[in-house]
């Protein structure tokens, strides 16, 4: 038996195993212990699941173009840091309490995240740093720089409170029983990523440009041969890749009430989901906004579980989604990565 | 990066702190502060008096040691972002099986040495275990360490800070702490006084670094670590397991963080409090690393100027209105520039001196 055929055949087992022990755990919860499942999982579970996964999905989405293409943002994290705190930043200095003033400051975070995007992926690119140390100066940068920015803006690590995008609901639709309350009386930034997800699976998989990242990734030398810049296909995913992830942080705060920034800042490991999210789906839009889901919906239930008070310590109930992270990495494993990952490109003329 | 010679690589490590506190300083001005006063606010800090150089040296104990173990698992090509909750595991591990032996030994000095050495052991223990998982998941399960040891760092941090609020807790005790240790634990401080740092404590760190030095260097084990890291192909060729010997690198980084935790309990705090409030040593321990070029030698200096900046803090938070953050972007801004040695090869040639590379 070939490793790839043993690896299929362990993943099909692994999936009938977690559905056998989520099934088996739902019976015994019901039964012995009387947990009110269908209280749980309610369609406004469901809905604000698909709230909470919106930011990892598109961190997920730009990680994933990044690294088709040959580059590894590991950085990603920091971009949503700064993107939530420049949404932050232009909401407050936009002024106003409405919905327009939240737009407006996810406008203005997803510009300036581009902007050092472009900055990360000329250092990447042109200078060749090491993707993973450079990365993760990013990550520390933001830790550092947005809360001193906030500090120096409103005296507090915290902002004060900012206003949110609301709901978008369609009369009439939205009194559809289940579907209208998760589709048509949801945040519009739900709707969004939703576009964003569909958009990108379309433009890597059915255009020529689609195909240029792959073989930017898989094969950079018959690339150009072909007469196509590698280089310049990476900026632009690069770039891309941080206006997601800087995207991803303005909608986890337009989703919320302020910027939190103490501890590991409001954004608390959803960039790095975010890379765990397009590795389980393998590459593919997707996939990745499927495994975002998954993730959204663990972080859920710890919310779920205590408005029915079951008696789940919060600290233990946080964890699960870095949990179910390990326990799927180390059952899954890794992913197949696209060949050149983590290589410069030089071109040879 | 790891293509620079030695020379090369202090220069860029000296450069990059430069520009980043350069880049600092602009931001003091540009926050409508007195940049001047912010440097002298920064050096103040770190050596301005006994106290403050105690704090700087007891800090930068803590720093070299992480740094130590981030360097391990760097040489040999795996990246061990987990030392954090490595530090964690091994710090509650340590003040725990300090607190439960100490009704069975002696309560004099004697006693006190074997509740530490039970505690330091407990520590490196406990903390190699929980690097080995990350390695046992990379070697076995091709599942990408980085991730892995992040996704662990947040699951100790939550983890411990449980045990500590709900079974470990003090009892009767608002805080988030265990018990304190006995008054039999700890290190004399020998020079300076009462500051949570003692010279004894140094001198084991310097020791640690030089038999980690010893062993990455002179003995096969360190020697098969070192070739799976920069010469993977040629490592397996001449017989080392590749699996086992990842396995076997995070096992000994973790257990270095291990140690790095029981210095923490045993020299600083005498006693272990919520996790999420301890300074972030394993981070900054990649910095500490990566400025080193992972050298365990050169991760003296590079610590030694972290102790400095992060023992400035303190003061800086004290005494002025800049928020101390800055700190830690700084830290950011150095890491970021040691990753990009061609930047400062490029602009070396521009200014037309050390092309010879080329």
């Amino acid at each position: 038996m070939s490793v790839v055929e043993y690896a299929g055949r362990r993943r099909v087992r692994l999936v009938g195993l977690a559905v056998v022990a989520a099934l088996a755990v739902g019976v015994v919860a019901t039964v012995a212990f009387d947990v009110p499942l269908d209280r749980i999982f309610t369609v406004g579970y469901v809905a604000r699941s698909m709230e909470l996964a919106a930011p990892i999905t598109l961190a997920a989405i730009g990680g994933l173009y990044a690294e088709k293409s040959g580059v590894f943002n590991i950085g990603l994290e920091g971009f949503m840091i700064f993107g939530a705190f420049f949404a932050a930043v232009g909401t407050y200095f936009a002024g106003g309490s409405g919905a327009v003033h939240a737009w407006a400051g996810i406008a203005f975070a997803t510009a300036l995240t581009t902007v050092l995007a472009v900055l990360f992926a000329v250092l990447l690119i042109r200078y060749k740093a090491d993707q993973i140390v450079a990365g993760l100066g990013v990550w520390f940068i933001a830790l550092g720089l947005a809360p001193f920015t906030a500090s120096v803006i409103w005296g507090s690590r915290n902002s004060p409170r900012i206003p949110s995008v609301g709901r978008l609901t369609v009369p009439g639709l939205s009194e559809i029983p289940y579907l209208g309350r998760i589709v048509f009386d949801q945040s519009p930034l739900v709707w969004l990523t939703a576009l964003v997800v569909v958009g990108s699976w379309v433009f890597l998989y059915r255009t020529n440009y689609g195909y240029w990242i792959q073989a930017a990734g898989e094969n950079p030398e018959a690339l150009d041969t072909a007469g196509i810049d590698v280089n310049r296909v990476r900026y632009a995913t690069v770039i891309f890749s941080g206006a997601m992830a800087g995207l991803g942080g303005a909608v986890l705060l337009a989703h919320s009430s302020s910027f939190v920034g103490t501890g590991q800042t409001m954004v608390d490991g959803r960039g790095w989901l975010g890379i765990v999210a397009y590795l389980f789906g393998n590459y593919n839009p997707i996939g990745a906004a499927a495994a975002a889901l998954l993730f959204g919906g663990v972080d859920m239930l710890q919310g779920q579980l205590q408005t029915l008070n079951i008696e789940l310590s919060a600290k233990l109930l946080e964890l699960l989604p870095y949990i179910v992270v390990i326990v799927v990495l180390g059952g899954w494993g890794k992913t197949r990565v696209p060949a050149s990952v983590g290589e410069p490109y030089e071109t040879k003329d | 990066m790891f293509d620079a010679t030695v020379l090369e690589r202090f220069g860029i490590a000296l450069v990059s702190i430069l520009v980043a506190i350069l880049l600092g300083l602009l931001m003091v001005a540009a926050a409508g502060h007195n940049p001047v006063v912010f440097l002298n606010n920064l050096i103040v800090g770190a050596i301005g008096s006994e106290r403050m150089l105690a704090r700087t040296l007891r800090l930068s104990t803590f720093f070299i040691v992480t740094g130590v173990a981030v360097a391990i698992a760097f040489r040999a090509g795996v990246f061990n972002i987990g030392v954090q909750g490595q530090f964690v595991v091994g710090g509650l591990a340590c003040a725990m099986s300090i607190l439960w032996a100490a009704p069975y030994l002696p309560s004099g000095g004697l006693g006190g040495v074997g509740l530490m050495l039970i505690g330091t052991v407990a520590a490196a223990v406990s903390g190699g275990l929980y690097g080995a998982l990350p390695g046992v998941l990379k070697a076995y399960a091709d599942a990408n360490e980085i991730i892995t040891t992040i996704m662990l760092n947040f699951i100790a941090i939550g983890a411990v800070s449980w045990l500590i609020t709900n079974p470990f807790r003090e009892a009767g005790s608002t805080n988030v702490q265990t018990e304190p240790l006995p008054a039999s634990v700890g290190l004399p401080p020998v020079v300076f006084g009462e500051s949570g740092f003692s010279v004894i404590g140094l001198v084991l760190t310097l020791a640690l670094v030089a038999v980690v030095a010893v062993v990455m260097t002179r003995t096969r084990f360190g020697y098969d670590m070192m070739t799976s890291g920069y010469q993977a192909s040629a490592a397996v060729y001449s017989g080392v397991d590749a699996k086992r010997n990842v396995v076997a690198t995070m096992t000994f980084s973790g257990a270095v963080a291990g140690l790095a935790s029981a210095l923490f309990v045993i020299m600083y705090q005498g006693r272990f409090l919520e996790p999420a409030s301890i300074h972030t040593y394993g981070y900054d321990a990649i910095a500490v690393s990566l400025l080193a070029a992972n050298n365990p030698l050169g991760v003296v200096p590079a610590g030694l100027l972290f102790g400095g900046l992060n023992s400035a803090t303190s003061y800086i938070q004290i005494y002025s209105d800049v928020p101390v953050q800055l700190i830690d972007g700084i830290v950011g801004i150095v890491i970021l520039f040691v990753a990009v040695p061609e930047l400062f090869r490029m602009a070396a040639r521009r200014a037309d001196y050390g092309g010879e590379d080329e």
